[in-house]
């Protein structure tokens, strides 16, 4: 029996995994402190995956017929090794681009941006989780000086008065969490932020809180209103702001054009909601006597291009009521990915070195470098965030190759169909992954790699705890873990950059690397984390003979790590959406996700237990919508946006708006939510605008073939053109 | 370029963050904003909730503009304009050179021709005030404790606003309004009968139909009204909330075309000088002005588009005449810059588009609620499947649902009478009792469970929530569940006492 955790997201299940002939698992929820003991059905399913009848067993390579075939890894790798060279010589570094993803251990992130810095010397590197939480990064970094998704155990939102949850699903994302939310519940104080009545919603029926579903694209509006009704009511803590905050002054100022009625008429959110939900966060502060509150925010209110404006918003209104750092209450992004934080810690960010580093801080240069043993003067500067990397890849002067690791872009990203394009226009494309994901199977060479309950690593969950994943059972034979990858690669391209293979070693020169950055991890070992299950970052390396650090549980108890002290409370402004309604797309598409499933799908879709719950995307769509577009529950919808089309099947349901509907994206083919949604991206985050765009909807009156057989759509020519993604001049 | 702003109101201070934020990087401008007022800036909006005592005059405040955005000069009243010499005199005797030149003087308080008027100044201790401005603001505040009765001239959105803030504080008020009923030019009879009924309740009474036509006063301090029909209000403090009037002065006397307001185009020119914009409450573009802020900031914007357009022509002067753009023409978004919400404790009145006695466009169809006593009128205009108008008292959140409707252009119901009420929130679901319950029915979402599949459990010899949860998996996710399958499982439990000992087949689940 091995104590692990879950595979899928940031809430990182405990689990027992008990090996069982021929190459599987059972697979048991384990008490701990944040899932309790439960598990939903993506987490106790997560097992079958290992045994998946495609499992990838053997590296491919695509032959001169156009077929992937078998190879030998010494092979397959000479082959990737001797075509980056090759056009490393003809274009330079920066034409190899890597991607990785959310999902990789700390190890392999870590391992992944040294070696893009060492031994491709590219600085195009970055990953899937500029999708889900650049914006909380961004908006957090600049406010509280750091970004640790939630600066305090996820238990404590059990004794609060109040939780205002924005964008967040989190009863079909992370269902366990949900138990953290009973205390608020029976106190009446869960506030639901989204413009759907989500799993989520209802958990505030029967007066355990309050629903507030403003129109798509408008939460920003809706922050800057509570915070003038903060102020305007007198409600702001005026000492804590005072002792603890820098910037009042001008955010009073702005919040004071966001009046309750102007607030209203961008956010469709009427004026005594408003005012309620404001007193009701207030009553819950500490400052009125209240027993604490938080406000979370999820991608919902995140992936737009206004995110990191959005959650800059959260922030302040949790300053105003004088909350972060706090304990009982605070401010707290849930992170989605299963390693997102501890992913966007070490060097998969296009602008980042290990330990949370900016990249162009000279002194952090000079410090990774001298861990990894090369020249600061030969590491890269930054590079470009996901949406722009992909949309170079292929182009005139842009990349030629991309290395994909735990990513399936061609799914997952925005604007897919123009990714499409874009992976077809390079000369390489390697994907490193245990199963034919739909971007693997476009790949020129496919690199099988281990899953999480066939190899040792570190997670950091969404509370910034560093977990160890552990290992039940050997990896099928002819699969390797990425650590070793990319150590056979640096090797066949001649570096002489140590890349260890052991986890535990490759651990502990993060550990070192990670020195004296924002998320210091130099107190921690795999030795040290197997006795103790409770280290959240930062946890400093004690000093000779001192006792080592116990972690920080709760951040911002004392200070804000900027030089004096102080949160800094930045104003922002509501623009909107990059694509609003129009006539000629009357509706907001939303999309989002469902609890059978996980991102893009390429894992749950394997497992027939959750396509049996789940079998393919459904439309929600409002009745009074349907009735005017003559739909009928189970007819097939037409889905049109600049970028393509999508067919999914209507389900008529009460819980969206009439003015909008709502598709989950973990599906390819033509029901991919992906192909609709724009690529527009927040200008600080780079984070792309998933969460809204106008879109045209209609009854689908062509073939039902189309749903199995995508290309149909395009030949059928109600794909659009690929208008949001395009080459750069 | 050299840029003059004239006025540093809601839409002159927006005009410098919007040209700010077109310039193009590197670019810099000279712009100076001349502001009349010694404060700086503020939310215009809100001085009737200054009134009301929700806000301190400080609390107002506009966001500072970042350094680049321009020189602000506050107590700096122009004076003169002269065209030929490109140049704006203020009354400090400063010259400001300008290449464009933005007018966003605003309008002033309309002071109605009543006898007696002309012998009291509009001074805080003569009783008499009008709000267009913090300093009336502050001074109408100053004198609520005393004032035992105040008059309000003038049944406008203003009026009714600073009708309900005085009436808040306590004041016997009343809104004297020359038209049918109060906010004639938003509302029908049905809307401001029931608008009448809401201000009545909230202590403001209404004189609709009546003109003041004296003042009275002792001792330099205003006494009552005198009324048309010859009946006479007392008061001991009146607000003339008359209407506005468009400050158009420096246009006039530089000889270019004014009307009403400023004349301009789309592109917010003057047609008599390509070099002077208007935006405001001072400009009159082709579709007219709303007297909104939503409709000047969105002129802002536009301005700044078009400065940035033009600026090769307006620096080296040369095309001037040849520049308009057919995109500087096309008219500016409606984006609910026309809707009206009344602001003030207890009252819910909202307007937008096509609503009152405005002509109603052929092929619209117009479907109304009406619940005088209920204080409730909603009424809503529908064309080629888009709302275009609607009036809602105490429409709640009908209102901000029908707005966001109208400033989207969403579809709306081919019933359009659904768009006049909500399904009622919160309404109590009687909790399905297991014996109801489909087979197919969900009980644990975390693990995709039904109550089949719970039946099916028991029929596996599961007898306790920790079976069925080991069989199933219910109840181990979130466990938000637990309560719902217990109580399957004591129904089969008591429905099948059988079942319950032997583990033979139910039919109680068929």
């Amino acid at each position: 029996m091995t104590a692990s955790h879950c595979p899928y997201c940031a809430l990182q299940c405990a689990q027992t995994l008990t090996a069982h002939a021929p190459d599987g698992v059972a697979v048991t929820a384990r008490v701990f402190p944040t899932n309790r003991g439960g598990m939903c059905q993506k987490g106790w399913t997560s097992g079958s995956v290992l045994t998946a009848t495609d499992r990838l067993r053997t590296p491919l390579v695509r032959g001169t017929d156009g077929e992937l075939h078998a190879a030998t890894w010494d092979d397959a790798l000479d082959l990737v090794a001797s075509r980056i060279a090759a056009l490393q010589a003809e274009s330079g570094p920066d034409t190899i681009a890597v991607f990785g993803g959310g999902g990789l251990t700390n190890e392999k992130a870590y391992a992944l941006g040294k070696f893009a810095r060492t031994v491709l010397r590219t600085r195009f590197i970055d990953y899937n989780g500029r999708f889900c939480m650049a914006s909380a990064a961004a908006g957090a970094n600049r406010t509280l000086g750091v970004d640790r998704g939630l600066p305090f155990p996820l238990a404590d939102l059990g004794g609060a008065q109040a939780v205002l949850l924005l964008g967040s699903n989190l009863a079909e994302t992370m269902p366990p969490a949900v138990q953290h939310l009973a205390g608020v519940r029976a106190r009446g104080g869960l506030v639901v932020v989204d413009p759907r009545r989500s799993a989520t919603a209802s958990l505030t029926a029967d007066g355990a809180g309050l629903h507030v579903q403003p129109v798509p694209g408008t939460d920003l509006a809706l922050l800057l209103g509570l915070a003038h009704v903060v102020l305007a009511d007198g409600l702001a803590d005026t000492d804590y702001l005072a002792a603890r905050t820098t910037g009042l002054e001008e955010l009073r100022r702005s919040a004071a054009t966001w009046w309750p009625e102007r607030t209203e008429l961008v956010t469709g959110v009427d004026v005594p909601t408003l005012r309620r939900l404001a007193h009701l966060l207030a009553a819950a502060s500490p400052s009125r006597g209240g027993s604490g509150a938080y406000v979370l925010t999820g991608r919902g209110v995140e992936q737009s291009s206004q995110g990191t404006a959005t959650v800059t918003a959260a922030i302040n209104l949790s300053l105003l009521l004088g909350l972060p750092g706090r304990v009982g209450s605070g401010y707290g992004a849930i992170t989605g990915q299963g390693n997102g934080q501890g992913g966007r810690e070490h060097g998969q960010k296009s602008d980042q070195l290990p330990g949370y580093r900016s990249i162009e801080d000279d002194a952090a240069r000079a410090h990774v470098a001298r861990v990894w043993g090369v020249d600061p003067m030969t590491i890269p500067r930054s590079g470009v965030p996901a949406v722009e990397l992909l949309r170079r890849l292929g182009t005139d002067g842009g990349p030629r190759a991309l290395l994909v690791h735990g990513s399936n872009v061609v799914v997952s990203a925005p604007a897919a169909r123009g990714v499409r394009d874009r992976l077809a226009a390079l000369d390489l494309l390697v994907v490193c992954d245990f199963l034919p994901s739909e971007t693997a199977l476009l790949a020129d060479v496919v690199l099988p790699v281990t899953q999480w309950a066939e190899e040792e690593g570190t997670m950091t969950s969404l509370e910034g705890r560093v977990l160890r994943r552990r290992r039940a059972i050997a990896p099928p034979p002819g699969v390797r873990s990425e650590l070793e990858v990319v150590a056979d690669l640096a090797r066949r391209l001649g570096s002489t950059v140590a890349f260890p293979t052991e986890p535990a070693v490759v651990f502990d020169e993060l550990a070192r690397a990670s020195a004296g950055g924002r998320a210091d991890y130099s107190g921690l070992s795999h030795a040290r984390l197997d006795v103790e299950d409770d280290l959240f970052w930062p946890v400093p390396a004690a000093s000779d003979g001192a006792a080592s650090h116990p972690g920080t549980p709760r951040l911002f108890l004392d200070a804000f790590p900027w030089p004096d002290g102080r949160a800094r409370l930045v104003p922002v402004q509501h623009v909107g959406p990059t694509e609003d309604v129009h006539p000629g797309a009357p509706t907001y598409l939303v999309t989002g996700r469902v609890l059978a499933h996980y991102q893009s799908g390429a894992q749950t879709r394997r497992v027939a237990e959750l396509v049996a719950s789940a079998p393919e995307p459904l439309l929600e769509i409002h009745p009074l919508l349907a009735d005017l577009l003559d739909v009928e529950p189970g007819d097939l919808v037409r889905l049109t946006t600049p970028r393509g089309t999508a067919v999914a099947r209507a389900h008529l349901t009460t819980d969206v708006r009439p003015d909008t509907v709502f598709l989950p994206f973990h599906w390819s083919g033509a029901g991919s939510a992906n192909r609709l949604t724009t690529d527009a991206t927040d200008p600080i985050s780079g984070m792309p605008e998933f969460k809204v765009c106008a879109v045209e909807v209609a009854r689908w009156e062509g073939s039902v073939d189309v749903l199995d057989d995508e290309s149909l759509l395009d030949e059928l020519g109600v794909g659009a053109t690929a208008a949001g993604v395009g080459a750069v001049g | 370029m050299r840029i003059v702003v004239v006025g540093h109101g809601m839409v002159g201070h927006r005009v410098l963050d919007e040209l700010a934020n077109h310039r193009p990087a590197g670019v810099t401008d000279d712009v100076v904003v001349l502001g009349a007022e010694q404060a700086e800036p503020y939310n215009r909006v809100l001085l009737s909730e200054v009134v009301a005592g929700r806000y301190a005059p400080a609390a107002i405040r506009l966001p500072s503009l970042g350094a680049g955005a321009g020189r602000m000069l506050t107590g700096r009243r122009a004076v003169a304009l002269d065209r030929e010499a490109r140049v704006v005199l203020d009354d400090a005797g400063d010259a400001h050179p300008y290449d464009a030149l933005v007018l966003a003087t605003g309008a002033a308080a309309r002071v109605p021709d009543v006898s007696g008027l002309a012998d009291l100044p509009l001074l805080p201790d003569a009783g008499v005030h009008v709000l267009r401005d913090l300093d009336d603001a502050v001074g109408i505040l100053g004198q609520v404790h005393e004032a035992r009765r105040a008059c309000v001239v003038g049944g406008g959105v203003l009026g009714v606003e600073i009708a309900l803030a005085l009436a808040g504080h306590g004041v016997a008020t009343t809104i004297v309004h020359g038209g049918d009923h109060v906010m004639d030019r938003q509302l029908g009879s049905g809307a401001g009968t029931a608008t009448t009924g809401v201000l009545e309740r909230a202590g403001v009474r209404v004189r609709a139909g009546s003109r003041p036509t004296a003042v009275g006063h002792t001792g330099g301090r205003v006494t009552s009204l005198t009324l048309a029909d010859g009946s006479q209000v007392l008061t001991d403090l009146v607000v003339l909330a008359a209407g506005t009037q468009p400050d158009v002065e420096l246009a006039r006397a530089a000889g270019l075309p004014v009307s009403r307001g400023v004349v301009v185009g789309a592109d917010l020119a003057s047609p008599g000088d390509p070099r002077v914009f208007a935006a405001g409450d001072c400009a009159q573009p082709p579709q007219g002005s709303t007297g909104l802020v939503a409709q000047g900031w969105e002129q802002a914007r536009r301005l700044a588009v078009v400065l940035e357009r033009r600026r090769a022509a307006l620096e080296s002067g040369t095309g001037l005449d040849a520049v308009a753009d057919a995109a500087d023409d096309a008219p500016l978004p409606a984006g609910g810059a026309d809707v009206v919400r009344v602001k003030g404790a207890g009252i819910d009145v909202v307007s937008m588009g096509v609503s009152g006695g405005a002509h109603r466009p052929e092929g619209s169809r117009r479907v109304a609620l009406e619940d005088p006593d209920g204080g409730r009128h909603l009424e809503v205009v529908v064309l080629d499947r888009r709302v275009i108008g609607a009036t809602c008292v105490g429409g709640g959140r009908v209102a901000s649902d029908l707005v966001a409707a109208y400033t989207r252009g969403t579809l709306v119901p081919a019933d359009p009478a659904q768009l006049l009420l909500r399904p009622v929130a919160g309404a109590a679901v009687e909790a399905e009792t297991p014996l109801r319950m489909p087979d197919g029915a969900t009980l644990c979402r975390c693990n995709s469970v039904t109550k089949g599949q719970v039946v099916a459990a028991w029929r596996d010899g599961a007898r306790s929530v920790p079976d069925v949860a080991a069989c199933t998996r219910a109840t181990t996710g979130c466990g938000g569940c637990t309560d719902a399958v217990g109580g399957v499982v004591e129904w089969l439990r008591e429905s099948d006492p059988e079942t319950a000992r032997d583990g033979a087949t139910s039919s109680a689940s068929r």
